[in-house]
């Protein structure tokens, strides 16, 4: 894998299914198969529980399936062991999530700052970049603010920030505007598009709102743990 | 990166934290402590040993059970080559009363006034004035050859800690009895004192007086004649020896050997092998001390095993975010052991002063042997880092297990 490359993600027949064998099963994924290309952007739909954070779960490596292939670049990447997904996330993934989970222990500036230490990104360095990015996302002079000083919207640029920090190529977003009023969704929104197209990452965002969907060039909907439409705009 | 910011939960993290330091340092305090003290008063006995005046130590294994104490101890200066003094010891706890009518439980020692002047270490020595003023130096007059019919001295010395609180010195009396029944008593004029000089400022001696062997011996019944306990009794025979064959320990032996063939029933021991059987007693002791303390360091440690698991149980979600960010498992892992270090190198220091504290409290403000033990403390760098490298071993084994409790975070679950 090439960091800040966004790689070419393929799911073959993949299926994820929780408490196998037990009275409480659950299939949350039922044999999807998909290719993204590189640089999409790509939003996934469907009501609750049709699996859709099950689905960016496994591409961004936090889940492996119990069924089926996930790939990166063509290579099997599913099964991998914790110390190389972990590896993988760390270099090739960004996580925005809808509760934002900023760690509430460190500033601002620490919380995007953390990937980075992570990666040995020497320090001077790594606070340059943290601040070039908290700027890029329009927190110029909050570095040092903790997060329950934060507003959502602050918190959520943050989060973009913090994703953002080791260059990734793919982004995944799980309801990033969900804890948010209308006036910063759009604002959060504007800037998730902003940066995909500036580092020409690839973008899967998990919503319900149709607002969201609407600025994606490619939707999945999603029903049942199966992919119900795969449509892409003209 | 880490900081303590505002709310409940983090002032929560803090008192766990807090609450974890101090039982590690409660922990640590114990073993300092114990092996401190203990260590102190097994140095001190076996200093005492070593400069004592002596050499050679005849006892016998009942209470004051040596009997014709006169006799052999005569027999031993008479009879065995370099030995030149022999000095017969009766140690029995009396009441005394004094001018004012206070009664006072004391410990009075009868002895020969020559033969102890000459069994006096260096370091004793200046303790006592020389002569003792107790009339008869031999104590042989009242002693008749064992028929205690000559005339008694009643001359007695009192330590300076007894003298100044009650206001007794020579040329006063004293009534010593050997029940608190007054009516029983003997009248002994007070010829001088003994001891360091009484002082506010430092550990205060015992109550205790010194009298000739026999006029002890007649107050206590352990004299002779019908009803007598035991005849002539004493509780140990101390031997010296001239100064070249002080120093040998064949000779020693030797001379050790020549006292044991007459007085078969009796222990015969040189204090080189009494200090070496008081090496052995304290190593057993210190071992002990430890053993007893492993229980509190187990204790410590246990309760900071649940203070990290709970740690990182209500730190779920944060460690399922720095999972999900792909911070390397070690890492995490890291984080824990480190955060267990420096809880328990903390608890550690703060026991080890904190030991150190409540030995100088102690010895401030203890009772009156518990001053004198803790005053005798020695704190030695190697025993207090055995402890404290001993504790954070112990700590970081306890670090582990919620070190692999972090790892087993489910990521997914965490961030749900």
């Amino acid at each position: 894998m090439t960091a800040g490359r966004p790689p070419a993600v393929e799911l073959a027949g993949v299926s994820r299914t929780y408490g196998e064998g037990t009275p409480e099963e659950v299939r949350a994924l039922r044999d999807v198969s998909l290719r993204f290309a590189p640089g999409e952007f790509l939003s996934v739909e469907g009501p609750s529980g049709c699996g859709k954070t099950t689905l960016l779960n496994l591409l961004g490596l936090l889940d492996s399936p119990t069924a089926g292939e996930l790939r990166w670049n063509g290579e099997s990447v599913g099964r991998r062991t914790d110390r190389e997904r972990a590896r993988m996330r760390l270099e090739e993934v960004g996580f925005i999530f809808q509760r934002f989970y900023l760690l509430p222990m460190l500033t601002a500036l620490e919380n995007v700052e953390l990937p980075m230490a992570a990666s040995r990104v020497p320090r001077p360095e790594r606070r340059r970049r943290a601040s070039a990015l908290l700027a890029e996302v329009g927190l110029a002079g909050r570095e040092r603010a903790y997060p329950h000083r934060l507003s959502g919207g602050e918190e959520q640029r943050v989060a973009i920030a913090r994703a953002l920090a080791n260059r990734p190529g793919l982004l995944l977003a799980d309801e990033p505007t969900g804890e948010l009023d209308s006036t910063n969704a759009a604002a959060i929104l504007d800037l998730l598009a902003r940066v995909r197209a500036d580092r020409k990452a690839t973008l899967i965002v998990v919503t319900h709102n149709p607002d969201v969907a609407a600025r994606a060039s490619r939707h999945l909907l999603m029903k049942d743990g199966g992919i119900a439409s795969d449509r892409t705009d003209g | 990166m880490r900081r303590i910011g505002r709310g409940g939960a983090l002032r929560h993290a803090r008192l766990q934290l807090a609450l974890a330091v101090a039982a590690i340092a409660t922990s640590v305090a114990l073993p300092v402590v114990l092996v401190s003290v203990g260590g102190g008063v097994a140095a001190h006995e076996l200093a005492d040993l070593e400069s004592a005046g002596y050499q050679i130590v005849v006892s016998a294994s009942g209470l004051h059970g040596i009997e014709g104490a006169h006799t052999e101890a005569d027999w031993i200066l008479g009879h065995v080559p370099s030995v030149i003094a022999a000095s017969p010891i009766l140690s029995i706890s009396v009441e005394s009363f004094n001018g004012t009518g206070a009664i006072a439980p004391v410990l009075a020692e009868g002895v020969v006034p020559r033969q102890f002047s000459l069994t006096l270490g260096p370091t004793e020595a200046d303790l006592f004035p020389n002569p003792l003023p107790l009339g008869d130096p031999n104590d042989s007059v009242h002693f008749a050859n064992g028929s205690y019919a000559g005339p008694v001295t009643f001359d007695a010395l009192v330590s300076t800690t007894y003298a100044a609180s009650y206001r007794v010195g020579p040329g006063d009396t004293i009534l010593l009895s050997p029940s608190t029944n007054k009516s029983a008593g003997v009248s002994f004029h007070v010829t001088g004192t003994f001891g360091i000089p009484f002082s506010f400022f430092q550990p205060a001696g015992a109550y205790a007086v010194l009298v000739p062997l026999s006029d002890l011996q007649s107050l206590t019944n352990y004299s002779n004649g019908s009803g007598t306990i035991v005849p002539d009794a004493a509780d140990s025979i101390e031997v010296a020896v001239t100064g070249a064959a002080s120093t040998s320990p064949g000779t020693l032996a030797s001379i050790a050997s020549a006292i044991q063939a007459k007085v078969p029933f009796y222990s015969v021991t040189t204090l080189s092998q009494e200090a070496s059987e008081l090496r052995s007693a304290a190593a057993v002791l210190t071992g002990f001390y430890l053993g007893l303390s492993s229980v509190g360091l187990a204790i410590g440690v246990l309760f900071l095993a649940l203070v990290l698991l709970r740690r990182v149980e209500s730190g779920r979600r944060s460690i399922g975010i720095r999972r999900a960010l792909g911070l390397p498992p070690w890492r995490i892992a890291g984080n824990v052991l480190e955060e267990g270090f420096v809880l328990a190198a903390s608890g550690a220091g703060l026991g080890v002063v904190g030991g150190y504290l409540l030995v100088e409290a102690l010895a401030s403000w203890g009772s009156s042997t518990v001053r004198e033990a803790a005053g005798l403390a020695v704190f030695s760098p190697i025993e207090l880092a055995e402890i404290v490298l001993g504790l954070v071993a112990l700590s970081l084994l306890a670090s582990v297990v919620a070190a692999r409790a972090a790892l087993r975070v489910d990521i997914v679950e965490a961030l749900r």
